[in-house]
């Protein structure tokens, strides 16, 4: 977290000789105007995160006591208790689950194979066009359209999980896309014609060639779409239409009412909703900045 | 692949569902999403599954926005007991509701209730929904503090100022404000205010009637009609604590169950709040004083649920059997026993809570009214209005602008 400054100016080398072995013999300087904003970056971040697990260990009483940064004591559990019976955590869990898998992997499959077949067919002008038609989505938030989907979706047989999948999916694709291409282009075209005279088809070109060198962008998107379908409660509340199945934020919107404050309850349940996404940008992290770099250093 | 899966199964189950006489009960989805009362209500509901095995009930908890998407897709819960305000009273003006007159509950509800529900909307020839629970509000006070200080509910205006007054002077704070959350003043100020001297069933009548024509000329106006009472509220607003502008519903309920205030200007709703920190707090109800005739004391009600079944619904006569079995003596007055809620049929017993007992006199009387904020529509932003109010904006200013929004709206419809 702290910037450490080991090699000394360059305006500071004429100085005199005890001046210059002082400076060598001393440690690595901090650069405190750098670790002051870092830390209160940090702060911004953990405080809500101290107050998140306060909370949900308090009993309602404490809770409600408007002492936010208070450590909790008597330590209760029965937010977690109450939060996981009310949302009923396991099943919702389980669709949260099984919506942002769905989503993260038809995402990163589907952005891919438009991406390789926008970008090597660029100069026809169906495939540009069509570059610039999953781009237009971006413009088009999910609220503007919500009524017809929802119609939609449930002529279909689609107002399930399933269906929150696809449209998640639509909705993620123009940004994903936008990533892929741009990734793509710092492909050399020699590594693929090399395969296609060793034989390869086109779509083993993709499978065995292009995708495993798209990973860290797939990583990148992956996260995005995670991070999008993990979170999102507009999209599942009006298009899931059986109570049983939705996913976990729609559930705790039970905790917001206007006259009834359970902070504990539903602090113990966004702490159990959070978790899993902790986790996972904990174990994905690094291919984040593998994707980041990699983009930003052609080849 | 699983998702796929699942998709198909559902498709395939709601098919079957739908299929009247396959033998299996009849499945009859409930939306039911008021926090506080959901363990009650799934209780009710297991009774009731258990004692009968033609319909099978499912408890619905996940909330309005889910239910007006329902709708829109065509397949709504085929019961529901829902807060009763302008949107839920869109579906009645719709006539997307099926009619509930002939029905057994619809027998033993109050009539004088009927004028309030209307107020919101109505489908001509149908009783659209019918009351499950009536709350009522009023001014909740401090009986620890009134007993220390000698002092009696007051009856009329001067009554009231009179008791503001020897608290101020005794080191009280007589009323806790929480103007930070704009829907408690709107609820508790403005409502009480207006609606303890103002006929509100009969100003909005005549506003409507108005119409586009609503403003300076007109015969009726929130300027010509409420600027009085507003004033009136702005000289209460002036006992509040200092920190009124900065404390939200959260810190008031905390505060006045810490003894900080005698007042409070809030509903049933919050007792359950105060309870969280001090159990065993007097506590007792007064409508508010607004004039000097004991005779004009009413409390504030609203609908807190009715019960209705959407058209749409294809399980409609097994929604009508459930909808017997919620409206039966037990079990809609354990409901309101439990809630602190009116219970809406003619015969019931009032909530023995003695916290509510000095408004059941009012509410039996039928001296109601509905809160003039929840009567204006959505679209006018009436709450941050009364805020302002609150936090010293001119009154006659503010009403203009109310007039002029209303004139507005009528226009566009």
């Amino acid at each position: 977290m702290t910037t450490l400054a080991t090699t000394p100016h360059r305006s500071e080398l004429p100085a005199p000789a005890s001046a210059r072995s002082r400076l060598r013999a001393s440690r690595p300087r901090w650069n405190t105007s750098g670790t002051i904003l870092l830390a209160v970056c940090t702060v911004t971040v953990l405080l809500p995160l101290y107050v998140t697990v306060s909370m949900a260990f308090k009993t309602t009483e404490q809770a409600v006591d408007g002492n936010a940064f208070s450590l909790p004591a008597p330590v209760s559990v029965q937010g977690f208790v109450q939060a996981w019976q009310l949302t009923d955590f396991p099943v919702g869990l389980a669709m949260s689950l099984l919506v942002t898998a769905g989503t993260v992997a038809a995402t990163i499959l589907l952005a891919a194979v438009a991406s390789f077949a926008i970008m090597r067919n660029w100069e026809r002008r169906l495939f540009r066009w069509s570059f610039f038609y999953l781009l237009g989505a971006m413009f088009i938030p999910f609220p503007v359209v919500a009524l017809p989907q929802i119609q939609l979706t449930g002529r279909l047989g689609l107002d399930n999980p399933l269906g929150v999948i696809v449209l998640a999916t639509m909705f993620q694709l123009s940004f994903s896309v936008l990533l892929f291409t741009a990734f793509l282009r710092s492909i050399p075209l020699e590594l693929e014609e090399s395969a296609r005279i060793d034989g390869a088809t086109t779509w083993q070109t993709f499978w065995k060639l292009i995708f495993p060198l798209l990973a860290p962008m797939s990583a990148t998107v992956g996260i995005f779409a995670f991070l999008y379908a993990w979170n999102d409660f507009m999209m599942p509340s009006l298009i899931i239409s059986d109570p049983g199945l939705q996913t976990l934020p729609v559930r705790q919107q039970l905790f917001q009412t206007q006259f009834s404050n359970n902070y504990n309850v539903s602090f113990a349940s966004y702490l159990m909703a959070m978790a899993p996404a902790i986790v996972a940008y904990l174990f994905t992290q690094r291919w984040v900045m593998e994707g980041v770099t990699q983009g930003a250093v052609k080849g | 692949m699983t998702g796929g899966a699942l998709g198909i199964t559902l498709t395939a189950g709601l098919l079957v569902g739908c299929g009247p006489g396959d033998g299996g009960p009849e499945d009859v989805r409930f939306t039911f999403s008021k926090r506080e009362a959901i363990p009650y209500m799934t209780q009710v509901v297991d009774d009731y599954n258990a004692s009968q095995d033609a319909v099978r009930v499912e408890l619905d908890t996940s909330g309005v926005d889910v239910v007006s998407a329902s709708f829109v897709r065509g397949n709504p819960p085929d019961l529901m007991l829902a807060n009763y305000n302008h949107e839920v009273a869109r579906f009645v003006d719709r006539c997307t509701l099926t009619d509930l007159g002939d029905t057994r509950a619809a027998s033993r509800i109050r009539p004088d209730l009927q004028p309030l529900m209307d107020q919101y909307g109505r489908c001509e020839g149908r009783t659209s929904a019918l009351p499950y629970s009536v709350m009522a509000a009023s001014v909740i006070y401090n009986k620890e503090i009134f007993a220390e200080h000698h002092l009696e509910v007051p009856q009329t205006w001067s009554e009231l100022i009179e008791v503001a007054d020897t608290l101020e002077q005794a080191g009280e704070t007589p009323f806790y404000g929480t103007f930070k959350d704009d829907w408690t003043v709107a609820q508790g100020w403005f409502d009480y205010a207006v609606g303890g001297q103002v006929d509100t069933l009969d100003f909005f009548d005549r506003l409507a009637a108005e119409g586009a024509d609503v403003g300076p000329r007109s015969a009726v106006s929130f300027e010509k009609d409420l600027a009085g009472p507003l004033e009136q509220m702005t000289q209460l607003a002036g006992y509040v604590n200092d920190d009124a502008a900065s404390r939200g519903y959260g810190d008031g309920n905390l505060a006045f169950a810490q003894g900080g205030a005698a007042m409070y200007l809030q509903g049933p709703w919050a007792f359950s709040e105060i309870a969280k920190t001090a159990p065993d707090l007097e506590l007792g109800t007064f409508p508010l004083p607004m004039t000097e005739d004991p005779a004009d004391l009413k409390v504030r009600v609203n609908v807190d649920l009715a019960a209705i079944v959407p058209e749409g619904s294809h399980h409609q006569d097994a929604a009508r059997d459930f909808l017997e079995y919620l409206y039966r003596p037990e079990v809609i007055e354990g409901y309101n026993e439990s809630q602190l809620g009116y219970t809406p049929t003619a015969d019931a017993p009032p909530p023995s809570d003695p916290r509510l007992a000095g408004m059941t006199d009012y509410y039996d009387d039928g001296k109601v009214y509905q809160g003039a904020s929840v009567l204006v529509p959505k679209t006018i932003p009436v709450m941050p209005y009364t805020q302002g109010i609150a936090f010293g904006e001119d009154v006659d200013d503010v009403m203009r602008t109310l007039d002029e929004d209303w004139a507005r709206l009528a226009r566009r419809q």
